[in-house]
């Protein structure tokens, strides 16, 4: 951008204002602490486990809820039937509820009482205060992420191509699978990337079905709560870098994939 | 063999009303109309990817109105080509293949045979979006005809190629023809269709107005739909006299035609067909039908030059390279123009 005008000036300086709001906390975080507590808090074997329980439930919950939340995208984005704005406002919904309020929604339904609490039982499952209800709480609020963009990705892909497959001989599942996922892959990654990272940072509605076992978010909430900012901010460090870590990785993994689509050599025998 | 038997279809504002068509095997059927007529409605009816109210689709004696697409055998070659973008060459072609669950040899073989047939050995590793509209349009044909269907359904083949191009996937279509391969061609291009069709139908406004040989067409055309689209210009309304058992003709102009035995009201629309008007400076001595006028505009045209003359009506003229040459006509100027009585039809 080359800065010609006033109104050049004032764009960069405002957009470094926002720039430095989301940098500065995280920053401060990271200057006020010292090396030494940062390798105390990563060998702390409480740390640890809230810092895998955290990211396994997320990445698993994303996974698992992935293999439902992507043929609703694909419907939603092909079909139009009464009350799809309906089923749109509900899936979204989980986006505007206060977290709290939605942690104690989910309970109603995964306690003992509940209708899947007591389903859950029959099978000797408590939901609550497991790494089960942990992953519902983790899936509630992010699941929109996931649905809505893989729905756009879906809606990107041509549905002439989708006829194509099938005027060439392909069954609805093989269309699904060989023409509609792989051309919308980058969309329903990214969302799988925002579900992922949206469930492991979800403290309000997680802390309401389980403080235990601790999530990451949790833990850190817990220490602030009992030992002060000074003891909770090298597990927030250490919880932000990981997370972060795992972020980027994520993000090269579905870089890499898109670039895959470039052209390849072909040995003329590999199955689609 | 292909039948249609009185489809339906409606949308809000337009409909395919009982049309009624058999293609039979090995021909090469060229289904004519304007954009919005209705022909590529009809060609996704074929195929499957639309529904009928109401009517029969029949195939090879089987009927496949409520057939599943993929159940069809009816090949369909999209106007876009609809090449999956992720695929390479040989991955679009085999495609259908896999699809059948045939042996990777196999496919490999039938592929690179097809691919050999087609002229596109070279293109199999690339992708789509690195080949040409030519290209593009001999991958999609190849991986249609993989698939050994009764029919080829084309959407306007020629609507993303280049011109140059045209005259070469012309030569292919008509090869794939002689094969015994029947097609169904779809397009808005009368020159297209008299270059490939044995036979061929007119459509507009959801109805097969006229079908027929494209000799039978554009020698008799229907109606001033068909005579249009079929290049003719010049229409004119004249004015009906009965003398006995003569029944005659007057235009504007003054000119009085002998009209065939017929139901005619007070007037009639007559055509003259372009290439049979000519124009000259001097009288011309003999000829069957004259009449004086101006020229109006003389513009460049594709193979010579048309030149529009006002006589009463405006008729328009082609006019050859070497004609001109000997007698060019220009603005302003007073000719004479002539046409035998016989290239007069009178239209529905």
């Amino acid at each position: 951008m080359q800065l010609r005008s006033p109104f050049h000036w004032i764009v960069l300086i405002l957009s470094s204002l926002v720039l430095l709001f989301v940098i500065a906390p995280l920053a401060g975080l990271i200057i006020h602490t010292s090396p030494l507590e940062l390798i105390e808090t990563v060998n702390d074997r409480e740390v640890q486990k809230s810092v895998w329980l955290t990211l396994s439930v997320a990445f698993l919950t994303s996974l698992v809820f992935a293999v439902g939340a992507v043929p609703l995208a694909w419907v939603l984005a092909r079909y139009t039937f009464p009350g799809k704005r309906i089923v749109q406002g509900l899936i979204d919904l989980p986006i505007v509820l206060p977290h709290s309020a939605a942690g104690i929604a989910l309970l109603g339904f995964i306690s003992r009482d509940g209708m899947l609490g007591k389903a859950a039982s029959v099978v000797g499952l408590n939901l609550v205060g497991n790494p089960a209800g942990i992953a519902l709480a983790m899936a509630f609020v992010s699941l929109s992420f996931l649905i809505n963009s893989a729905r756009d990705g879906f809606a990107a892909v041509p549905r002439r191509l989708e006829q194509a497959s099938l005027n060439l001989g392909a069954s609805p599942v093989r269309m699904f699978l060989t023409v509609s996922l792989p051309l919308s892959w980058r969309s329903i990654a990214s969302g799988f990337i925002m579900m992922f990272a949206r469930g492991m940072s979800e403290f309000g509605a997680v802390v309401i079905i389980a403080y235990h076992p601790m999530t990451a978010p949790v833990l850190i909430f817990e220490r602030f709560n009992q030992f002060g900012l000074a003891y909770a901010r090298p597990a927030a460090v250490v919880f932000i870098l990981v997370a972060l870590a795992v972020f980027i990785l994520l993000r090269l993994i579905s870089v890499g994939r898109d670039k895959s689509l470039a052209p390849v050599k072909h040995n003329g025998n590999d199955d689609a | 063999m292909l039948e249609l038997h009185n489809i339906r279809k409606s949308y809000p504002g337009f409909e395919i009303m009982d049309l009624s068509l058999r293609v039979e095997k090995g021909e090469y059927f060229v289904l004519l109309g304007r954009s919005g007529s209705g022909k590529s409605m009809l060609l996704e009816i074929i195929a499957g990817l639309r529904s009928c109210d109401s009517g029969s689709v029949i195939l090879n004696g089987t009927d496949i109105t409520k057939f599943k697409i993929q159940e069809r055998k009816t090949g369909l070659v999209f106007q876009d080509f609809a090449l999956f973008p992720h695929l390479t060459v040989y991955d679009n072609i085999a495609y259908p293949l896999r699809t059948k669950g045939m042996k990777k040899s196999d496919i490999d073989e039938k592929v690179k045979d097809m691919a050999w047939e087609m002229n596109i050995t070279s293109l199999l590793e690339r992708r789509p979006d690195t080949l040409s509209g030519g290209e593009r349009q001999r991958v999609a044909v190849s991986r249609t005809l993989v698939t050994s269907p009764d029919i080829i359904l084309l959407d306007e083949p020629m609507a993303s190629i280049d011109t140059p191009l045209r005259d070469d996937l012309r030569r292919l279509l008509r090869d794939i023809n002689r094969k015994g391969m029947t097609i169904m061609h779809v397009t808005h291009d009368f020159r297209e269709a008299i270059r490939l069709a044995h036979r061929m139908g007119v459509m507009h406004n959801g109805h097969l107005v006229q079908t027929g040989s494209p000799d039978e067409i554009f020698s008799r055309p229907r109606n001033r739909f068909v005579a249009r689209f079929a290049g003719v210009q010049n229409f004119f309304n004249i004015a009906v006299e009965r003398k006995g058992d003569t029944i005659r003709g007057k235009m504007k102009n003054g000119i009085e035609i002998e009209l065939p035995e017929g139901n005619y009201g007070d007037d009639a629309l007559i055509m003259i067909p372009n290439s049979e008007i000519s124009a000259s400076g001097n009288f011309p001595a003999g000829s069957e039908i004259v009449a004086e006028g101006v020229v109006r505009e003389v513009n460049r045209a594709e193979n010579g030059y048309e030149a529009y003359i006002e006589s009463g009506d405006i008729f328009y003229l082609n006019l050859s390279h070497e004609s001109w040459a000997v007698t060019p006509l220009l603005r302003g100027e007073r000719v004479w123009i002539t046409f035998p009585g016989d290239a007069v039809r009178v239209l529905q």
